[in-house]
């Protein structure tokens, strides 16, 4: 895989549900160790975007590309051991197992070697102050311990390379919020993982995001710092237009 | 009328007779709860195979009365033409492999077509397929070994339990559905692959986007479910014996342990497959064998009345 800074490429993307245009010529690029932000108000295409950038869903017309790659079409697992890994906004966790071997399933199948799988979740529960947890099942957990350790599993990829994250923030404690933003600030300047976050927490998108794109129903109706976007008056229109 | 008591010179006679009575009763009661149980265990090697088939794929998979038919034809066949009655346990196993291999073949080439890229209904077409599977497969069966029966040589001679005689076929039979639910079962919760089947069980979306290769675990599951009929076929080979239609009362006996059990539990399908077993048998025993097809689902009938999800089943909530 070569080293063009131009991680992720979204070109002309239309994504259709029968009648409905989700995602109406979206073009978006993300660059090599960004933390991109996607906002919008409710309907407006982030969570089909990322579903058909993680290959949960087939584009109607247009490209996704990864490292100059074509990955439109693909299957969820083989992006996903390309180094995109991602979050549902609803944490999808294997409810009846344990949290340590919600960690080691990805694990398992990159081919880490059990021990080094092990020693890595554990160190990564540390950090997201979960390990006290690790033995107790999945479905014991708080809505925001989910999503903690929905992000942190994604992490224990070895390739990691773009983590797609649908609404981390949505409902979840302030000090695990806290945690959420830290390893996204330590995975992204640690280890150049880069980041593309949906998110409606305001806040937290500008604290942490380089750059945002915003789109309104399926369509990209600006890009830039958040300062830029919050001063478009589409964007305006957009959040408290009729 | 006079009671029988009231006859002091046969009292005695009378009360030992009663007794004779009653320890028939429970000796013949005790000898078909055994019987039940032998065979609720092995119908439960049907409903595993169904059960663990869709919940990994959501699909169900009614073709497999013909693979455990198939299971019964190869063992049938190993036995009389290769191996010989006393490596009966290799012919199981041989016939489990090959089940096995062409139930994966039969996932690959035909189902997963259906699962790659984003086909809507593609389980209820899933689902077809396996009823086309069951007409052909059943056909096939007709066309090559005619409208026969085919007896294979007993795997063990009649045997008793303390007093009780019992038939050897049967106990073997138990034995090896036994330690082939056992295991299905510690592979399923103790190895890494059976967790991962766990995880696509669970949630199919999100294990992939995890990077799991969902497809592969669809034919593995695919193989293993009929691989459990076609055991359950070479294992109830002597019993049933071995024709076209053999595999459609463990079929049908598959299905209703599910719906008691509820769907996804195995040790649920433990108690249902046994429960369902003691029915038939001592319904066939004390009211009528004509009606043995009815009891399994009057137990059904009378369990779904109070609990409507089966007895260990759960209402399911997608996200």
């Amino acid at each position: 895989m070569d080293d063009r800074s131009n991680l992720l490429e979204v070109k002309n993307v239309v994504k259709m549900f029968g009648g409905l245009r989700a995602n109406d010529n979206i073009s978006l690029q993300v660059e090599k160790g960004e933390i991109r932000g996607l906002i919008g108000p409710n309907g407006s295409g982030k969570t089909t975007l990322i579903n058909l950038i993680t290959g949960i869903y087939e584009v109607t017309e247009g490209s996704i590309h990864y490292y100059g790659r074509r990955i439109d079409g693909l299957q969820s697992n083989v992006i996903a051991s390309m180094g995109i890994m991602r979050t549902f906004q609803v944490a999808r966790v294997w409810r009846d197992m344990t949290v340590l071997e919600n960690m080691l399933i990805p694990a398992f199948t990159q081919g880490l070697s059990r021990r080094e799988a092990k020693s890595r979740a554990e160190e990564l529960l540390d950090f997201a102050l979960l390990i006290r947890l690790k033995d107790k099942q999945a479905k014991s957990l708080s809505g925001g311990q989910n999503m903690l350790l929905q992000i942190v599993r994604g992490f224990m990829h070895k390739d990691l390379k773009l983590y797609v994250m649908d609404e981390p923030f949505a409902g979840v404690h302030q000090s695990i919020k806290g945690i959420i933003i830290e390893s996204i600030k330590m995975m992204n300047q640690g280890k150049d993982v880069t980041f593309l976050i949906v998110s409606h927490e305001m806040s937290t998108v500008k604290a942490l995001c380089n750059k945002v794109t915003v789109l309104c129903k399926g369509e990209r109706i600006a890009e830039g710092t958040m300062e830029e976007v919050a001063n478009d008056p589409q964007v305006i229109d957009a959040y408290l237009g009729g | 009328m006079r009671s029988l008591s009231s006859y002091p010179a046969n009292s005695g006679t009378s009360k030992c007779k009663q007794k004779e009575d009653e320890a028939i009763d429970l000796h013949l009661f005790s000898q078909f709860l055994i019987t039940g149980i032998i065979m609720g265990v092995l119908y439960c090697l049907m409903s595993m195979g169904i059960n663990f088939i869709y919940g990994i794929m959501k699909v169900i998979n009614w073709s497999m009365g013909e693979f455990f038919m198939i299971g019964a034809f190869t063992q049938y066949i190993l036995l009389t033409f290769l191996l010989g009655a006393d490596y009966w346990y290799v012919g199981v196993i041989l016939s489990a492999l090959v089940v096995f291999i062409l139930g994966a073949l039969v996932q690959r080439i035909l189902i997963k077509p259906m699962f790659v890229g984003i086909i809507e209904a593609k389980m209820e077409y899933a689902t077809i397929v396996t009823i086309s599977m069951a007409i052909f497969l059943r056909n096939i069966a007709v066309a090559i070994g005619g409208p026969k029966i085919y007896t294979p040589p007993d795997y063990a001679g009649p045997t008793q339990i303390l007093t009780l005689p019992l038939s050897g076929n049967r106990l073997v039979a138990f034995i090896g559905a036994l330690i082939l639910l056992g295991l299905f079962y510690y592979f399923i919760k103790k190895s890494w692959t059976g967790r991962a089947f766990q995880g696509v069980a669970q949630n199919r979306s999100g294990v992939q986007t995890a990077g799991v290769n969902v497809l592969k675990y669809d034919m593995l599951a695919f193989g293993i479910g009929t691989a459990l009929a076609g055991a359950g076929g070479a294992l109830l080979a002597p019993i049933f014996l071995v024709h076209p239609l053999c595999g459609l009362v463990p079929t049908v006996r598959g299905f209703e342990i599910i719906v008691i059990a509820g769907l996804g539990s195995i040790p649920g399908i433990l108690v249902a497959g046994l429960s369902l077993g003691i029915a038939e048998s001592l319904g066939s025993a004390f009211i009528s064998p004509s009606f043995v097809d009815i009891y399994g689902f009057i137990l059904l009938v009378i369990i779904l009345s109070i609990k409507p999800y089966g007895l260990f089943g759960k209402p399911e909530r997608e996200v």
